[in-house]
């Protein structure tokens, strides 16, 4: 078993600050019951599971959130807001991580790539709402 | 009574039916959808983030239009109706943020004066569904139905949008009951499944087209597995990714048989005797199915 040295200095605290910022919620208010991946449709799809990913945060370990893939997995379906029984927003808390890495560090994203071919087959929502998730502003 | 109708992007490119079909219906139970002479895509996703008032102009100004439009309608009232529940969900959030701060309000409003227009905060969102279910009334859908939907099973997929965030529900979030009450008000069965709300991927089709083949593959097996012959949904974007990745998966050999998909609109227009117009919106033929039970 390995243990590891947890550290809040004044880096961590300014991560979890801009994140409580952005999403606008109190990250300490969760108490890691895990009902958000519990019901979470894509909890098997993800390298750090929802109540993971706030507790990584509510230690701001900056390094393990943003490469997560996870915050990019959530699809909003906002299973967990309506479920969080600490009424947080769940689903704003994974979109303001995505909202992070698109205002300070973009360079984490990789570029999505769809074919003309694709695009024509689509529906417009899907395209409106993959640009939208996908880009800041 | 009239409604002011915003049709959203998809109505009018691959879900073009679901407006036809709604749009009949409507006239039928008298309560008419007249469809905005002016609108913009209302941004499909809402926005989380706390501090973004630029993603909250697109709804608000189609909520101002509407309001113009409201004006000229007669016999309505301050409501703007939708069918897709990607802008129902998006627009009834921000019109409950708006309403609940005046600030964002007024600043959006600012930014609205260059059209002439001005958002009072008095309009109210509504999904068709919630219109159906609260201003017609199952009771007087049943009398008009000329021809029971005899031998259909069918599965209410209600997707995210309408259940979720509870700005925006339309329903009981854990247990709704609407699309069921209707199918058996057109004299369908009801399937009993638990993938109600799974959601199908939604947006992840463009780029992460696994994780919506895993969803789809949980959602119709389940359905299947329950009996079901056929699955109703509100959302352009659900029945598009159930029915175009079972299709897919078919052709990959995963599934060996696939369930057809309809808006719930198209199972009215049959039950009410409006000819449909064309399938050309489905990717799994739904004609054998209707055909064998006699519908059409």
């Amino acid at each position: 078993m390995s243990f590891e040295y947890i550290k809040i200095g004044k880096e961590e605290k300014e991560f979890i600050s801009k994140i409580e910022d952005i999403s606008g919620q109190n990250l300490y208010a969760c108490y890691q019951c895990g009902k958000c991946t519990a019901g979470c449709s894509f909890s098997n799809q993800m390298d750090l599971t929802v109540n993971q990913v706030i507790h990584r945060l509510q230690l701001g370990q900056k390094e393990k959130v943003l490469s997560a893939k996870s915050p990019w997995v959530c699809a909003s379906c906002l299973t967990c807001t309506v479920r969080c029984p600490r009424d947080i927003d769940v689903a704003a808390i994974m979109e303001s991580v995505r909202e992070y890495i698109l205002r300070y560090e973009p360079e984490r994203i990789e570029r999505m790539k769809v074919t003309e071919e694709k695009a024509k087959k689509l529906p417009n929502i899907a395209l409106v709402g993959s640009f939208r998730k996908n880009t800041e502003l | 009574m009239k409604y002011s109708y915003f049709p959203g992007c998809n109505l009018k490119t691959n879900a073009k039916e679901y407006e036809h079909t709604a749009v009949e219906v409507s006239k039928i139970l008298d309560a008419e959808l007249v469809e905005m002479p002016v609108f913009n895509c209302c941004g499909t996703v809402h926005s989380m983030v706390s501090d973004n008032t630029m993603r909250r102009v697109a709804p608000v100004r189609i909520l101002s239009r509407s309001e113009e439009h409201q004006k000229e309608l007669e016999d309505t009232k301050n409501t703007v109706v939708t069918l897709c529940s990607m802008c129902s969900s998006t627009l009834k959030v921000v019109n409950e943020e708006v309403k609940e701060d005046e600030e964002m309000l007024q600043k959006i409003n600012w930014q609205l004066e260059r059209d002439n227009l001005k958002y009072s905060g008095h309009s109210e969102v509504k999904h068709y569904l919630e219109i159906l279910r609260d201003e017609v009334g199952f009771e007087e859908i049943i009398k008009k139905v000329k021809k029971q939907l005899k031998g259909m099973k069918i599965a209410s997929y209600y997707g995210c949008m309408l259940l979720h965030p509870d700005k925006a529900k339309i329903d009981d979030s854990e247990t709704p009951t609407v699309m069921e009450s209707l199918t058996l008000a057109l004299g369908g069965e009801v399937v009993d499944w638990p993938y109600f709300k799974t959601c199908c991927g939604s947006y992840h089709v463009v780029d992460k087209e696994d994780i919506v083949n895993n969803q789809v593959l949980k959602i119709t097996e389940g359905a299947k597995k329950r009996g079901a012959n056929a699955i109703i949904t509100a959302c352009p974007l659900c029945a598009y990714n159930l029915d175009s990745q079972q299709v897919f998966l078919q052709k990959k050999g995963v599934i060996k048989e696939t369930i057809p998909v309809f808006y719930f609109t198209q199972l009215m227009a049959i039950a009410l005797g409006i000819k449909l117009k064309n399938f050309e919106d489905h990717h799994v033929d739904p004609k054998p199915l209707l055909k064998s039970l006699g519908l059409i």
